[in-house]
């Protein structure tokens, strides 16, 4: 099996804050990995770094024989557009979704392939049926829904246009109990054959038996290949 | 307050709406203030004024004494200023936000960049024309029509009406297309637009095209009754500007109620016998001041649902 995302001597963070050091990565094709970890030991960082969101970054990221890394001071965001083009969805830590649009802008929002766009429509029935919660509420401004609503939102709109890479922070965050296991079977539902997904998650017995691998994060370092854990 | 006030009050608003509503936009989508906004409405009426005087002899040499003369005036005219204010709006994205938008502090680079440019475009139109003050053709001339009673100048009624289908045409456009999305994404959560692919770079050309069309319409329909010069930018900015402010920046109904507020502010500081036209501006300012002590984020808050 090739892997699709290769990360090797990532370092990044926030002007002279340090967060993440020398990670190394290997994600195989169809792979469900699961990063765990603390609040603040650069799981969050780890993504931002994929994706261009951190203030700088060093070291070689390999996405599908693309490089997307390198060292890089300046320019947060500036490429983040293009390696979601290239095929990396995520779904941002908390909330991260436009407050003043509705539920169903939100979702063609996501829709930036052309075939997606064309398709929107039928994919926010998709959408819809992943959420059931979500299809009365079409019209509803996305600022004034519940903490669980905006999840699926914002999962929602990581999934409108296909991705190899899902990188999913956090799904659980602020949310009761049997709504994250509602958004945990969402996520076990995309399709991922073609490409792999990341998730970020501090509640290891929440992943159970929903990933393949489970990595612990400890200090902005990989730590321990788990594998798959049963948990009593 | 008699009738025509209110048309002379309406027809300030119209001029500062589009003024404050192109610089709201352009903060709130790219963060940038963008200070050469008085540049591009004095290009803009020298764009309409050079495009009129090259056009406008043959087509009114051919069509002599049509009745259709006027609206093919207005037409060539309005095209040409919104044309080259659109134009002059892609020049200030080639200069001032496609080399420095992805560097720290843009908002501050942005705004001394396009001041530059601003004093800069100045002087090379006063280099280029030269100072005096020119007069667009006058597109109707100085009569005046009834409506529902009341006496309206041709040119008010022009501006009203222009500005009212301009605004409803861009508003529309933000609402139902799918740039308006992009633009509307990146106004509200700029990270989560970049994580939806939404690239900053191709949604701020048409962004800035739009608001400096916005500004060429502006200079067009104003010049039917100030004049074309280089300098004719400055007052334009400032009230377009302060009056983004009182509507909070970023809200564009808030600019738009702004933009009525301090158009009649202004129509009745004028009537007031011991104030009069030279007190305006004392006016206008004391009263945005006071505003923006009583309500630091402008009236905007108070008619936008969800605000971070």
């Amino acid at each position: 099996m090739t892997a699709i995302l290769q990360i090797s001597d990532l370092s990044a963070g926030y002007g002279p804050l340090r967060v993440l050091h020398e990670i190394n990565l290997s994600v195989a094709r169809g792979e469900r990995l699961a990063i765990v970890g603390l609040n603040g030991h650069g799981k969050t960082t780890l993504f931002r770094a994929i994706t261009h969101l951190v203030g700088w970054q060093q070291g070689s990221i390999l996405f599908d024989g693309t490089q997307i890394g390198g060292t890089r001071s300046l320019g947060e965001g500036r490429r983040t557009p293009g390696i979601v083009r290239l095929g990396v969805a995520m779904t941002p830590q908390g909330d991260a979704i436009f407050p003043g649009l509705t539920v169903r802008q939100h979702l063609d929002c996501g829709a930036w392939s052309r075939r997606a766009w064309k398709e929107r429509a039928r994919r926010r029935e998709m959408i819809f049926d992943l959420f059931p919660p979500l299809r009365k509420l079409e019209n509803t401004t996305v600022g004034t829904l519940s903490g669980g609503e905006r999840r699926m939102v914002s999962v929602g709109r990581a999934l409108m246009t296909e991705a190899r890479l899902y990188l999913i922070d956090e799904p659980s965050l602020g949310l009761a109990p049997i709504i994250s296991q509602r958004v945990v079977a969402a996520l076990r539902e995309i399709d991922v054959r073609d490409g792999a997904m990341i998730v970020a998650e501090q509640n290891v017995s929440l992943l159970d038996g929903q990933v393949d691998r489970m990595i612990g994060m400890h200090a902005g370092r990989l730590r321990g290949d788990v594998g798959h854990v049963e948990l009593g | 307050m008699d009738a025509t006030l209110i048309v002379y009050a309406l027809n300030l608003s119209a001029i500062y709406a589009l003024m404050a509503i192109g610089i709201s936009l352009l903060w709130s989508s790219i963060g940038m203030m963008n200070m050469a906004h008085g540049a591009t409405f004095a290009v803009a009426g020298y764009g309409a004024l050079v495009i009129g005087d090259a056009v406008l002899p043959g087509i009114e040499s051919a069509l002599r004494g049509s009745d259709l003369l006027p609206f093919i005036r207005l037409a060539v005219l309005l095209s040409a200023g919104v044309g080259t204010g659109a134009v002059f709006g892609g020049i200030i994205y080639l200069l001032a936000f496609l080399p420095i938008h992805d560097k720290a502090n843009f908002a501050v680079r942005g705004l001394i960049v396009t001041l530059a440019i601003n004093l800069a475009t100045v002087q090379l139109l006063l280099w280029w024309f030269g100072p005096r003050q020119k007069a667009l053709p006058a597109i109707f001339g100085m009569g005046r029509l009834e409506v529902f009673g009341i006496p309206v100048r041709y040119d008010q009624a022009v501006t009203i009406t222009a500005t009212v289908i301009l605004l409803g045409v861009v508003l529309a456009w933000l609402r139902t297309s799918r740039k308006g999305l992009e633009i509307r994404a990146m106004m509200q959560n700029p990270e989560g637009a970049a994580l939806s692919g939404i690239s900053a770079r191709r949604t701020a050309l048409p962004i800035m095209a739009v608001t400096g069309a916005m500004a060429g319409a502006a200079a067009v329909l104003l010049s039917q009754t100030v004049f074309v010069s280089p300098g004719a930018g400055a007052m334009p900015l400032i009230k377009g500007m302060i009056i983004a402010l009182l509507g909070g920046l970023g809200s564009v109904p808030g600019a738009a109620a702004a933009a009525v507020l301090i158009g009649f502010l202004e129509a009745i500081t004028g009537v007031i016998p011991f104030l009069g036209q030279r007190m305006v501006l004392l006016v206008q300012f004391g009263f945005i001041i006071l505003v923006l002590i009583l309500r630091p984020r402008g009236i905007g808050g108070l008619l936008d649902e969800t605000r971070k």
